[in-house]
C-alpha cells in the first residue's frame, strides 16, 4: 500500500510538469485573487497545524516543517 | 481606489504561478502591502467520558492562543515577516490506560490540574528573483519544560512556461526536554531530539480558473521520541515519516466563490498511516465580506507497538498507550467570516473536532480520544 501511493505520488509530481492549458498573464486575474491562495490565511493554518500536531499521530505536508515543541 | 485595487491584482497575476511550499503561495515579487495581523484564539477539549474515567480529573485542557503577525515588503527584492505567539493551557492528560474486569480500557488522568505556557517566534526573509524566490526562517519555540530551536530555507523557480513552479525546502530542529518533577515521578530528567525534512513540489496553472499544486516530504526525527509524561511509554529513538500532499483551487466567477481542496497521504515506520482530506469554499459578497464554510476528514491506523492498556510488565521492547497512537478517525467542520472595512479586516471563525474510533484504520482504539471546539476572532491592518 505504502509503495502504491508513492508511486502515485512521484507519477502525480512528474505529470504535473506536462504541459497544461496556456493561460497568458492578462486572463489570471482570478487566479490571483487572494480566496484563490494556497493559504490564504497564514496565522489560521499555523494555529490549526499545531492544533492538529498536537492530537494525531501525522504531521507534515505543509512546506518545511515548523519546530518542535512539547505537545506531542 | 479601485485602479489601486485593479494594479495590484494585475501584478498579482503577472506574478504567478511563483508558488512555493505545499500550503503557502509566494509571488516572484515581494508582497505590495504590509499587513499586522492578530488573532484571539481559544480551543476546549471535551471532558473524558465518565465511563471511560479510572482516576484523576476529568477535564481536559483549555487553550487560549495570541498570535501576531507582521509581513512586509523591503525594497523591490526582499520581504520580512514576524510571527510569534503566546499560549496558556490548564487542565488534566491522560497518565495510564488499564483494562478493566469486562474487557473495556479505562483511562488513569494525571491527578491535578497542569498549568503550562509556550512561547514562539519565527522570523523569515525571503529574496525574490525574476523567476523565483529563496528564503529562510528561524524558530524558538519555549515551554518550562521544552526548548526548540529550528531553521528552515525554501525556494521555488517557475519554468520558461511561466505556468509550472518547482519548489523545495529542508528544516531541522534541535529540542530539548526537561519533564518537571522528574525526581518524584521517576521521569527521564532531561533528553534532546532532532528532527530534520525535506519537501518538493510542483505548482501546475491548469486553466484560468484552477490551479494545482502536489507535493512530496520526508523527515526523520531522532533521539528520545517518548512521552515523559505516561507512566510506561517506550518508543524506538527513529521515526521515518513520509507524505504526499495534493491541493486544488478552483475559481466559479458566478457564484464569486473559490473551492479549495487539500489531500494528504502519510505513513512512518512507527506503522501509522493516514489520510486526511479538507474541502472549504470561499464564498465572497460585494466584494468585502468573505464566508468560509469547511469540513475536514482525518483517518489513522494504529502504530504498531501501540497498546490499548499500559504494558507495565514491559512485555515488548516498544509500546505506548498514548491514544493519538491508536487507531480513529476525526470529521470536522468549520465558519469562518471576513469583513473588509478599508484597510482593516475583521475576522473570526470556529471549528468543531469530533473523534471516533469506529472511523479509524486498522489497529486498536483507545478510549483517550478527544473532541474539541475552537473559536477565534482577530484583525488584519493593511497599509
Amino acid at each position: 500500500m505504502n509503495s502504491v501511493v508513492r508511486l502515485v505520488a512521484t507519477l502525480t509530481l512528474l505529470t504535473g510538469l506536462a504541459a497544461c492549458e496556456a493561460v497568458p498573464a492578462y486572463q489570471r486575474g482570478d487566479l490571483a485573487r487572494t480566496e484563490m491562495a494556497f493559504d490564504p490565511d497564514p496565522l489560521e493554518s499555523r494555529l490549526n497545524q499545531h492544533i492538529y500536531f498536537s492530537k494525531e499521530a501525522s504531521t507534515g505536508g505543509n512546506g518545511v516543517a515548523a519546530g518542535g515543541c512539547g505537545c506531542n | 481606489m479601485h485602479s489601486k485595487t485593479l494594479l495590484a491584482l494585475t501584478s498579482s497575476a503577472l506574478a504567478l504561478p511563483g508558488v512555493v511550499a505545499v500550503s503557502s503561495a509566494h509571488a516572484d515579487t515581494p508582497p505590495a502591502v504590509s499587513v499586522l495581523s492578530y488573532r484571539a484564539s481559544s480551543y476546549k477539549e471535551d471532558d473524558l467520558d465518565a465511563s471511560a474515567l479510572l482516576a484523576g480529573s476529568a477535564e481536559r485542557y483549555d487553550i487560549k492562543v495570541h498570535q501576531l503577525r507582521y509581513s512586509a515588503p523591503v525594497g523591490e527584492k526582499y520581504s520580512f515577516s514576524l510571527d510569534s505567539s503566546y499560549e496558556s493551557m490548564s487542565g488534566a492528560s491522560p497518565w495510564y490506560t488499564v483494562e478493566s474486569v469486562n474487557g473495556d480500557a479505562k483511562v488513569a488522568m494525571s491527578g491535578a490540574t497542569i498549568y503550562e505556557k509556550r512561547r514562539d517566534i519565527t522570523a523569515s526573509g525571503r529574496r525574490y528573483f525574476d523567476s523565483g524566490n529563496l528564503g529562510i526562517s528561524l524558530t524558538i519555540s519555549d515551554e518550562n519544560d521544552y526548548r526548540s530551536n529550528s531553521m528552515a530555507v525554501d525556494g521555488s523557480f517557475t519554468l520558461a512556461n511561466n505556468s509550472t513552479t518547482i519548489s523545495g525546502g529542508a528544516s531541522y530542529s534541535d529540542d530539548e526536554l526537561s519533564p518537571t518533577d522528574a525526581l518524584l515521578f521517576n521521569r527521564i530528567p532531561s533528553a534532546t531530539k532532532a528532527n530534520s525534512s525535506a519537501f518538493v513540489s510542483v505548482t501546475q496553472i491548469l486553466n484560468q480558473f484552477s490551479i494545482l499544486q502536489s507535493g512530496i516530504s520526508t523527515a526523520r526525527a531522532s533521539g528520545f521520541l517518548s512521552d515523559p509524561y505516561k507512566l510506561v511509554d517506550r518508543r524506538p529513538e527513529e521515526r521515518n515519516q513520509f507524505t504526499w500532499t495534493t491541493s486544488w483551487r478552483r475559481y466559479f466567477r458566478a457564484q464569486t466563490s473559490a473551492l479549495h481542496a487539500n489531500y494528504r497521504y502519510y505513513d512512518d515506520d512507527f506503522g501509522v498511516s493516514s489520510h486526511t482530506l479538507d474541502l472549504s469554499l470561499h464564498k465572497t459578497f460585494r466584494r468585502s465580506i468573505t464566508l468560509v464554510p469547511s469540513l475536514r476528514y482525518y483517518q489513522q491506523d494504529a502504530a504498531n507497538f501501540f497498546t490499548p492498556a499500559s504494558d507495565f510488565l514491559q512485555a515488548s521492547d516498544f509500546n505506548s498507550a498514548d491514544f493519538r497512537l491508536s487507531s480513529y478517525g476525526a470529521l470536522s467542520a468549520g465558519l469562518k467570516l471576513n469583513a473588509r472595512v478599508g484597510k482593516y479586516t475583521f475576522v473570526l471563525s470556529g471549528e468543531r473536532y469530533k473523534a471516533d474510533a469506529s472511523l479509524g484504520g486498522s489497529g486498536a482504539s483507545s478510549p483517550g480520544i478527544i473532541d474539541f471546539t475552537r473559536l477565534s476572532a482577530g484583525i488584519d491592518f493593511t497599509f
